[in-house]
């Protein structure tokens, strides 16, 4: 079925026009019910206050000022250094290069540091990989040096022990050990392997095992098969003209998606006057954020990924021919695609997340029949970013079964929680003699493990990486480690008694690093002739490119037709569940971070725990019927292979009918208070083929409705913007979430205003063949948005604005993908609070910036538009009238201003805010009261910026707001004035690079683009020229200074039918 | 106020006195400039303490033996007399001195040389004031001031009652005469007292007067103009500020490029104070705990090794050693007397307490100043935008840091008192390139339509330029 061409939707419930929702809609808090914020017990809270009551507060007011006024100003102190370092001006941030490793994951970073404190994450423009781009994870880092989750001190046998007890100990069963194995996940660090090597060298009955907690070992495997280099290609989706990705989140999840996501926009960014852009083709069975980025998806469920595959190579090959278990729908889309792909001419990329090796040779052979091989899929600087071996582990684990392993080291991995066969390995791992397990917090496998030794944090560390052949990014630390811990590789050379390691010396480590790089990439490079000057400029750029020693020449050599003849039959059931990565908690690494945590799904827009995602269907009258009748936020009984979990479900449109998805990685026992038994944990459904695991399940069963979720955090109904409803008498279109009467036409009263338009513009979108008279559509819009608006309520103020500076934004809803990074890194920049699940039910999640998730196009198949949403600083900013004590009021340089002390907490403005962007602290969730009886208590919600190791990451330049008042996004107002004041001490004008916001330099695809108005010929102003910009909401007269573009997508039809 | 008061007085004292004495036609106030700017780099300000140079009380007498004109050439250039005079006294002093040479002073004329000389002996010998300063006429004003308040609220209340009286009168004679046979009761004191009206009228004043108060006081909570509290060090603005004008971001170096204007750390003391190792006014007493701070071991002028580790009692033998030391070299003692020792004890235990509290146990370590300034924390204030950007002057603020022997707080830090100075402050528009964004206002002050451009009218009073 269709919708109308600009229609959008939220959800099942603004589709259906959902009376409830209906209501919540028509308020500013809805969801929120007052008594029960105030106190406990809503019976006992008389909000009603009589007289006596009035003099009480009056002379309590009074006698509390009095008493104040007699205080003493408490002393404080001003500690300046004892000896100050050169590099360091207290009130100037310093900005260190580094990487964000984990695992096989990788992002070039910047770090900032205030008085040698990391406070935030920026990206590294110089990295040829990720290009200044970032992700959620690499800006939720710094949260993590500060986690209460850490491990401060090494131990044995759960007991604290010293250093020097451990190595001991260790160093003593190591040398009674007749084999040791030491588990690891993927390694990017060249020293790390170089000390690994030195201890097996030490220890010849050692190995090593690696693995990755999701897997893609099955594609190494293919490729070394077919290619002779166990890596994993490069992918130019910069030269892509079709893109095809069978099940790949390739923008979300999978390999690095930084580097992709950088990549893939270059061909997504539409350009008015050449419109042109790629095709991509997504084949799966869930919506995932690379779905819903995506033009086409063609729907197969997860055990039909194989024959799809299938029969992609048939049709392109010619060969072969139907294949049998795919769905017709699939069937007739994949050979169109073929066509497509054959047509693009070696312009195309095929991808695929499988873990099926068979699987992968098809794919490899698929690129290698549509010529891209060599063009768009290299293997010059290949990637190394996944390294795991799945028949190690499996080895690894029959070894460990047979009581055969006397000595498991666990380097920085949680096997015991993301392993696949995880209840196999915890029964195992206790029939080795000594585990030791060199971890950053604890965890489930820490807990398990005999000796623990703690390692530094990223942001403590010295260290390399080498995420592609041959490109090498440098670690080094940007605090003293905070607690008694060791880098894990300083531990395993300790314990191999090396040579090259001087543990008395001051930085250890550091020297061990700095002699790798001048054995290796300093000797492999010709541009600096001292060593001193190449080990100085490679840590101020923190990347350095050096030529592929292995060559990038491939020539494919994969067996098509034993692999053809293997690829597994479709199942027949009825049911298949589909598990997958999310993008905020990894396999479950990132369970103990509260911004990841509480960060949304970007599709499913649910945090705090993972949601059981059905198919939604059109009963073909007026409602969007979820499976078996389930809803938002139901708890339903979800069985796999016979085991049976309590899941929340979430109505999810375009996941295929018959199949639902679970996200990975939560239900984590041992993850700090954060991550503690939140969500379900779905691990152990991890089924295996071949020594791989396989993400998918087909013995599934959903059962009805068993009950309803406590908090349910899913915040797609929050703050929503243009709902509208048919009024009850008149039966007329009316806004339903703008409450207010307005009479006009003599007499004639309706709900909403400005003559209660029901016509609101807030996404637009184009497919990019009809694009001129689309923009002609958009422009009678907004010319008669305009001409609605000649006048002004405060006329008069456009002089003020020409001059000086007036600051504005501009969105690309074509090149944001959704990832989220932004606002993560807003909240790390402006001190936003975490508020937890029960408080993200009751509407009250603080973000300043959101990412507003619409769908449009076809209901059972939609395309997806996510719309970063924040204060649009309104020129006439309907906020600033109606608050009564002036507590936000526009500047000069049409910043809509919000002064925390002024404000007395009436939440007028929130209400009257359009765009819904404004937040109200409803409890002190920061704990920056200084009334100790205001703090917490008022809930049993644990407060997350309690505590004074995690406030070490709060901003200082930024005020942290108490409770009771507004906050909103301020256009990052603290680098605005950083920037200009730079410009004003070097006496030039002011320049773009000067201020960038959070959001703008976080974002891996250059959608948002910040600066000057008034500077003519800046980035923004080149932006604000395209015909495809728009305002949203421009009809209400806001004056908005945040312009966003048409979205353009290239769908298909010929897939569609 | 008190002191400017003294100084004069002394002042005075000494110009007075100077007519009595046999020579010196010297101004001690130019003495003082004088030896402001050329001699307090290596003679102490007291006078009685031996520095780089040695202490200048009693230098007349010392050269009493000789003509007056050998010391004032002796001052004039020291080294001529040594080497190629070889005047006696002069060889004496070279001997008990050396290798440390005066520089030389061409320029000085034979009455600058007096008026140094004069000043010296003031300084040396400060006049012992009979009783304390007098509240002096200030005092004497106010309380005149006040007088004539009372006597005008005297008079009102005298009026009032009058008043009060006359209306009283007539009521009774207008009811007499509409009613001649009435028994006319007047009001006693007490019944008026206690009437509605009166009543009335003095809860209304009570709650206008105490709602000012407490709006007053409330206002003022957290302001602490004129806070001076006592810092772990008694370092003195005047001496280093004044006295040898050190340039105030020599050791501040943060206001030109930071928010924050940077309280100099331990090291940045030691680029002068490794040279001068004892005070001019507290001697060893004070400089000692900056050595203490950072571990420089003042006896050998070596930086110890591994100090923060170094137990407290060979901290305090380097101390005792050196304070010791310094009281025997200072008073010409052959070996520590029973008044040197409780100097050594109490200085050690100052040190000591002045370096440690509660939360720092350990003598090694920062010094923690006690903060001045404080602004409240939703207030974002820049020292590089006012001192870079602004030109504006430390003073304009701090007040005359220069003259403050105890530094305290000048200004209120009001947000009245930053919105007054943003009003009136002209931008440094014409020079710096940034501002060319504005050009309306170039132009108007082109024209002549403004003749300056103020913070205000750059947007300078609005919320978010100080609160985010």
């Amino acid at each position: 079925m269709k919708q109308d061409k600009q229609g959008i939707w939220i959800g099942e419930k603004d589709l259906t026009k959902d009376p409830e929702f209906i209501k919540a809609a028509s308020q500013e808090f809805a969801g929120e019910n007052l008594l029960e914020t105030m106190g406990a017990n809503p019976e006992a809270t008389n909000l009603e206050s009589t007289r006596r009551d009035f003099l009480k507060f009056l002379g309590f007011g009074l006698g509390a000022a009095t008493l104040a006024a007699s205080c003493e100003i408490p002393v404080k102190r001003a500690i300046p250094y004892v000896i100050k370092p050169d590099e360091i001006v207290p009130g100037v941030a310093n900005y260190y290069a580094s990487s964000y490793v984990n695992g096989g994951d990788y992002c070039a970073i910047l770090v900032k540091t205030r008085e040698g404190r990391p406070i935030k994450i920026e990206g590294n423009s110089l990295s040829p990989i990720t290009k200044g781009g970032t992700s959620a994870r690499a800006q939720a880092l710094v949260l993590d040096l500060y986690d209460l989750n850490r491990l401060r001190e090494p131990s044995i046998n759960g007991e604290e022990a010293t250093w020097d007890d451990l190595d001991q100990q260790v160093k003593q069963k190591l040398a009674a050990s007749s084999n040791i194995r030491i588990l690891t996940n993927t390694i990017l660090s060249p020293s790390a392997k170089a000390a690994i090597t030195e201890f097996t060298e030490k220890f010849p009955n050692a190995k090593v095992v690696t693995y990755d907690p999701i897997s893609s070992s099955a594609q190494l495997d293919a490729n070394e098969e077919s290619f002779g280099q166990r890596v994993i290609p490069n992918y130019k989706f910069e030269e892509a003209d079709v893109i095809v990705s069978f099940d790949a989140d390739f923008l979300g999840t999978w390999i690095s998606p930084v580097e992709y996501a950088t990549g893939y926009s270059k061909k997504r960014k539409i350009d008015p006057k050449n419109p042109k852009m790629s095709r991509h083709i997504q084949v799966e069975s869930r919506m995932s954020l690379t779905g819903s980025n995506a033009d086409n998806r063609i729907l197969v469920k997860p055990s039909e990924q194989g024959a799809a595959i299938l029969a992609l190579y048939n049709a392109i090959t010619g060969s072969g021919g139907k294949v049998s278990g795919l769905n017709t729908k699939a069937q007739n889309a994949i050979a169109k695609v073929a066509e497509e792909l054959q047509a693009a001419n070696g312009k195309s990329i095929v991808i695929s997340a499988s873990n099926n090796k068979a699987e992968q040779i098809l794919v490899n052979a698929i690129n290698n029949a549509l010529g891209n091989i060599g063009n768009t899929v290299t293997f010059e600087n290949a990637s190394l970013q996944r390294q795991g071996n799945d028949q190690d582990l499996a080895e690894l684990l029959s070894e460990m079964r047979a009581g055969s392993v006397d000595t498991l080291i666990i380097n920085q991995a949680n096997p015991v929680f993301d392993s696949p066969m995880m209840g196999e390995f915890s029964e195992a791992l206790a029939k080795v003699n000594n585990t030791i397990a060199l971890s950053y917090e604890h965890n489930e496998t820490s807990a398990l493990c005999n000796y623990v030794a703690p390692v530094n944090h990223i942001l403590e560390s010295w260290g390399d990486a080498e995420p592609k052949r041959g490109i090498i990014s440098t670690i080094q630390p940007t605090i003293a480690p905070i607690f008694n811990t060791r880098q894990a590789e300083a531990s395993m050379l300790v314990w191999a008694d090396s040579e090259n390691y001087d543990a008395s010396s001051e930085q250890a480590y550091m020297d061990y690093v700095v002699k790798q790089w001048e054995e290796g990439a300093f000797a492999g490079q010709s541009e600096y002739m001292s060593f001193n000057a190449f080990r100085d400029n490679l840590l101020a750029d923190g990347v350095l490119s050096l030529p592929d020693g292995e060559g990038g020449a491939v020539a494919f050599a994969g067996d098509v037709s034993s692999a053809a003849g293997s690829i597994s039959k479709p199942a027949n059931s009825e049911m298949e569940i589909s598990l997958f990565e999310s993008i905020n908690l990894g396999a479950g690494q990132f369970a103990s971070n509260p911004w990841l945590m509480e960060m949304p799904n970007p599709v499913t827009r649910c945090s705090w725990g993972n949601y059981l995602a059905v198919p939604v269907e059109f009963d073909g009258v007026r409602k969007m019927i979820g499976l078996n009748g389930l809803k938002d936020g139901d708890l339903a009984t979800l069985t796999v292979n016979g085991n049976e979990y309590t899941v929340p479900v979430i109505q999810q449109f375009g996941q295929m009918p018959g199949t639902v998805a679970l996200a990975l990685g939560y239900g984590r026992t041992q993850a700090g208070r954060c991550g503690t038994g939140v969500g379900v944990n779905i691990n152990p459904e991890i089924g295996m083929n071949e020594d791989y695991p396989v993400y998918y399940a087909t013995n599934v069963s959903v059962s009805e409705k068993i009950g309803k979720e406590d908090n349910f955090s899913c915040v797609q109904y929050h703050h929503t913007m243009g709902v509208k409803s048919e009024d009850e008498k008149t039966g007329e279109m009316i806004n339903a979430d703008e409450a207010a009467l307005v009479a006009f036409n003599y007499g004639v009263v309706r709900q909403g205003y400005q003559g209660a338009l029901t016509d609101r513009s807030i996404i637009y979108n184009s497919h990019v063949d009809e694009l001129e008279e689309n923009l002609e559509y958009l422009h009678d819009k907004r010319h008669h948005a305009q001409k609605l608006n000649d006048d002004q309520i405060y006329p008069g103020y456009d002089d003020k604005y020409a001059m000086g500076h007036h600051w504005g934004m501009h969105i690309d809803l074509n090149a944001c993908i959704g990832c989220g990074a932004c606002t993560i890194a807003c909240m790390a920049e402006n001190n936003v609070p975490v508020v937890g699940k029960k408080e993200v039910k009751r509407h009250h999640e603080m973000t300043w910036l959101r990412i507003d998730r619409y769908y449009y196009g076809d209901l059972d198949n939609p395309n997806t538009v996510y719309q970063p949403m924040m204060c649009q600083h309104c020129d006439n900013a309907p906020c600033e009238n109606v608050c009564p004590v002036n507590a936000t009021n526009h500047s000069s340089e049409g910043l809509n201003q919000m002064a925390y002390n002024r404000c007395v907490g009436t939440r007028y403005c929130a209400n009257n805010c359009p765009y819904k962007v404004r937040r109200f602290n409803w409890l002190d969730y920061t704990t920056a009261d200084i009334f100790p009886a205001n703090q917490p208590s008022l809930t049993d919600e644990f407060v997350f910026g309690k505590d004074n190791m995690t406030r070490m990451v709060l901003n200082p330049d930024v005020t942290v707001r108490s409770r009771g008042v507004i906050e909103k996004c301020s256009f990052c107002v603290q680098r605005i004035q950083e920037g200009k004041l730079t410009a004003k001490k070097e006496g030039r004008k002011l320049i773009d690079s000067d201020v960038r916001t959070a959001c703008q330099t976080s974002c891996p695809t250059g959608a948002i683009t910040f600066g000057d108005m008034n500077n003519k010929g800046g980035d923004l102003d080149k932006k604000l020229d395209s015909p495809l910009n728009y305002i949203v909401l421009e009809e209400v007269n806001v004056r908005s200074s945040v312009n966003y573009t048409m979205k353009v997508h290239n769908r298909s039809e010929s897939l569609d039918a | 106020m008190r002191n400017i008061l003294k100084i004069k007085f002394l002042l005075l004292v000494v110009l007075l006195s100077s007519q009595f004495t046999g020579f010196g036609q010297g101004s001690p106030e130019e003495g003082k400039t004088l030896f402001r700017n050329y001699c307090a780099t290596c003679h102490a300000k007291n006078m009685k303490t031996d520095a780089t140079g040695p202490a200048l009380a009693g230098v007349e007498e010392r050269w009493a033996d000789y003509p007056r004109e050998d010391l004032y050439r002796w001052i004039r250039n020291s080294q001529q007399m040594i080497n190629v005079e070889e005047h006696p006294r002069a060889l004496e002093l070279w001997n008990e001195w050396k290798p440390n040479v005066m520089n030389a002073f061409p320029n000085l004329t034979d009455e600058n040389i007096e008026s140094l000389l004069a000043y010296i002996n003031v300084a040396a010998n400060p006049p012992q004031v009979a009783g304390g300063p007098a509240d002096g006429p200030g005092a004497v004003q106010e309380e005149e001031s006040n007088t004539i308040y009372y006597i005008l609220a005297a008079a009102l209340v005298f009026l009032t009652i009058i008043l009060a009286r006359i209306i009283s009168n007539l009521n009774v004679i207008a009811l007499k005469r509409e009613n001649p046979d009435a028994v006319v009761q007047r009001k006693t004191l007490i019944e008026t007292l206690t009437s509605k009206g009166v009543i009335s009228f003095l809860v209304f004043a009570l709650i206008v007067i105490g709602g000012y108060k407490t709006v007053n006081t409330a206002i003022n909570l957290g302001r602490q103009q004129g806070y001076a509290p006592t810092q772990p060090i008694k370092f003195s603005h005047e001496t280093h500020a004044g006295l040898n004008q050190i340039e105030c971001q020599y050791c501040h170096d943060g206001a030109r490029r930071s928010k924050h204007s940077v309280i100099p750390a331990a090291n940045t003391c030691m680029n002068c104070h490794e040279a001068i190792k004892v005070g001019s006014n507290y001697g060893t007493a004070e400089i000692s705990k900056i050595f203490a701070s950072i571990g420089y071991n003042p006896n050998s002028s070596t930086y110890i090794q591994d100090y923060a580790t170094m137990p407290e009692d060979s901290i305090r033998d380097i101390f005792t050693t050196w304070i010791a030391d310094n009281y025997i070299s200072e008073n010409n003692l052959a070996e520590l007397d029973q008044e040197g020792e409780n100097v050594v004890e109490e200085q050690w235990e100052e040190i000591k307490s002045s370096l440690t509290n509660e939360v720092k146990k350990e003598i090694p370590g920062p010094i923690e100043w006690v903060r001045i300034h404080n602004l409240p924390d939703h207030v974002y204030f820049n020292h590089a935008q006012h001192v870079t950007v602004g030109k504006v002057e430390c003073q304009t603020c701090h007040g005359a840091v220069e003259t403050m022997e105890v530094l305290q707080q000048y200004s209120p830090l009001s947000m009245g008192w930053c919105i007054n100075c943003h009003r009136q402050t002209e931008v440094q528009f014409q020079d710096n390139p940034y501002y060319e964004a504005y050009e309306d206002y170039h132009q108007q002050l082109n024209s002549g339509e403004k003749d300056k451009v103020t913070v205000e009218d750059i947007g300078g009073l609005e919320c978010q330029k100080c609160h985010y």
